[in-house]
Formats: structure tokens, C-alpha cells, sequence
């Protein structure tokens, strides 16, 4: 066990959500997440912007437009 | 409670950066020269068709683009719709940020992070064509200013069960309140976040498709996403959800 304490779990919370820490840093704040409901609200906060942007951005480029590139391509 | 975290798309392992950024790392001061010459050399080389370094013949480049680049195209064009905000220019930005890489594919060393080259092609295209026809006179700027001048405030909700409110609060918005919240905030803020947020690039890759040290894409994730989440969170008291106005906030 290596909790790392509320300081620096909510210091670290947002380079945890992107997969930015090193291994060491990444289970101390795990392991913290898992005794401090505070924090771990807090990480779910992080976590589900993340995810209902992910969802909310997602887009479709017209047909006309990958026609259009395809076209610009081939003539070139 | 739920501790996990992103998975990261899958991209090419043991990325050549150096070979995506020839140029030195701290330019955000003149970004824009930067972005000039790298795209007159672009655009030289598309000039210069015929003489890629590629020893490919053309038809089989054409081939390996087509089969390589184009699968982006609807995650290009959904960053150019937050780009641009509308689906003529964003329609235009991909064509020309398509062209621009097919001309420059002779160039790009197989085995590297194709995506986060197509974006980088994307991100100048935008900022050096596209940003300028934009109101925006102090986007240089934005970096420097104090977090009340922004209207955030350094804490936004306390407790456990305002969290858990504010998180739900999110998950039921509506997709259209969610971009409205992004396009509402500055624009280098927006293009780290969503770099990060929807397309989970590293925070090394982000600094190199937006030409600018790593601290300040932290700065910029971390500034952003408090604005995203306190609009979001004026969104949802609009919408009669129950997410108590932290104590701390400014107005703005």
C-alpha cells in the first residue's frame, strides 16, 4: 500500500486520467483512489468529461467531402 | 466508485519525434513563423512533385495514402467541426489539410505516427489560414491571463455528494451542450482538450502538433477543462439539475 494522500492525488488526478504518469506515481494515486471517496468523486468527475466529450464529438465527414478529397488526390 | 482511467488509442509505438519536428521546441513565441515556413515548405515540395524522396513509384503512394490517411477522415473532420464551427470550412480544412499531406507523404517515415502527422498538417492548416479570418485579437495572449480575467474560479464544487451530482449532471447533458461549453472556451484551450480528451493524445505529442512546450499543454488541459466543467455545470443548473454554484466563483 502507498497512498499517496489528498494533495497529491488531486495535484496528479488530471495527468492520472490521460495515462500521463510514471508506473510508481500511477499505482500511488490508484491506491489512494481506492481509500478516499473525496478524491475518487473527484475522478469520476474528470473521468465522465472526458468520456461524454469523447462521445459528443464524434462526427461523420460527408460523402461529398471524401469524394472531394479522393478526387484532389488523383489528379495530382 | 469507479477508479479507472482512458484507454489511449492505439498509435505506433516509439514515435520519431524528431522526425515529426525538425524545428526547436519552444516556439510559442513565433508560432506563426514557425508555421509559415513549414507550410511554404509544403507547399514547395508539392511544387516539386515528382522529386519525393519516397522511392516509391506514385501510383503505389497514392495506394498507401489512400489505404493509410483517409480512414482519419471522420475524426478529422469532427476536430476541424470544433476548429471551425461550421461544415463548409471544416468540409474545406480537411480537403486542404488532405492535399497538403499527400504532397508532403513522400516525406513522412513509415512507421510513425501517421495520425498525429495528419493533425499536425490539420492544426497549422487552421491556425495559419483559417484562425486569422477570426475575431480573436488576444488569442496570443490568453496564456498569460490570470484565472479570474478567464472568469474561473481556483475551486469549483466541494464534497462527495455535489461531485457525484455535478458527474451525473454531465453524463445527462445533452451532446449539443457539451460543444457549445467547448466552443465557448479560448481557442488554444479547446485544441489541447480535445487533442487529449477526445483523441488521447500523449501530452508530448500534443506539444508538438501545437508547437509548444509540454508545460503549457498542461496549463492549457488543466485551464480548460475547469472552464468546460464550470460551463457545463451552469448548463445543467439551466436544465433544473441540482449542481450547487461553488462558493468561490467569480462572476464573469
Amino acid at each position: 500500500m502507498t497512498d499517496c494522500g489528498c494533495e497529491k492525488a488531486k495535484a496528479e488526478l488530471e495527468e492520472y486520467l490521460h495515462s500521463e504518469l510514471s508506473e510508481q506515481d500511477f499505482q500511488d494515486v490508484t491506491d489512494h483512489l481506492e481509500n478516499c471517496e473525496d478524491c475518487s468523486a473527484e475522478h469520476l468527475v474528470g473521468l465522465t468529461l472526458t468520456l461524454k466529450m469523447r462521445s459528443a464529438c464524434q462526427e461523420t465527414a460527408p460523402e461529398e467531402l471524401k469524394a472531394a478529397v479522393l478526387a484532389a488526390i488523383s489528379t495530382r | 466508485m469507479p477508479t479507472s482511467v482512458l484507454e489511449r488509442p492505439s498509435t505506433a509505438s516509439g514515435i520519431d519525434f524528431q522526425a515529426m519536428s525538425d524545428e526547436p521546441k519552444d516556439t510559442s513565441e513565433n508560432d506563426l513563423t514557425v508555421v509559415e515556413s513549414e507550410l511554404d515548405a509544403v507547399d514547395d515540395l508539392d511544387r516539386r512533385r515528382g522529386r519525393r524522396r519516397s522511392d516509391l513509384p506514385p501510383e503505389q503512394l497514392r495506394a498507401l495514402f489512400e489505404e493509410q490517411a483517409i480512414p482519419f477522415m471522420d475524426q478529422l473532420y469532427a476536430a476541424a467541426m470544433r476548429m471551425t464551427r461550421n461544415p463548409t470550412d471544416a468540409g474545406d480544412l480537411v480537403q486542404e489539410t488532405y492535399v497538403k499531406a499527400y504532397a508532403a507523404f513522400g516525406q513522412f517515415e513509415q512507421g510513425t505516427n501517421l495520425k498525429a502527422w495528419m493533425y499536425r498538417i490539420l492544426t497549422n492548416t487552421f491556425i495559419n489560414g483559417y484562425r486569422k479570418n477570426q475575431r480573436n485579437p488576444y488569442q496570443n495572449a490568453i496564456d498569460d491571463l490570470e484565472d479570474w480575467q478567464l472568469g474561473s474560479a481556483e475551486s469549483i464544487t466541494q464534497g462527495r455528494s455535489t461531485r457525484s451530482a455535478e458527474a451525473e449532471a454531465i453524463d445527462h447533458l445533452p451532446d449539443s451542450d457539451v460543444k457549445d461549453a467547448l466552443q465557448s472556451i479560448p481557442e488554444d484551450f479547446r485544441l489541447a482538450v480535445y487533442l487529449a480528451d477526445v483523441e488521447g493524445f500523449a501530452y508530448q505529442e500534443i506539444a508538438d502538433i501545437m508547437k509548444t512546450p509540454v508545460g503549457t499543454v498542461m496549463s492549457r488541459l488543466h485551464r480548460g477543462r475547469r472552464l468546460l466543467r464550470e460551463r457545463l455545470a451552469d448548463y445543467a443548473r439551466d436544465r433544473g439539475f441540482t449542481v450547487p454554484e461553488p462558493a468561490t466563483r467569480s462572476k464573469r
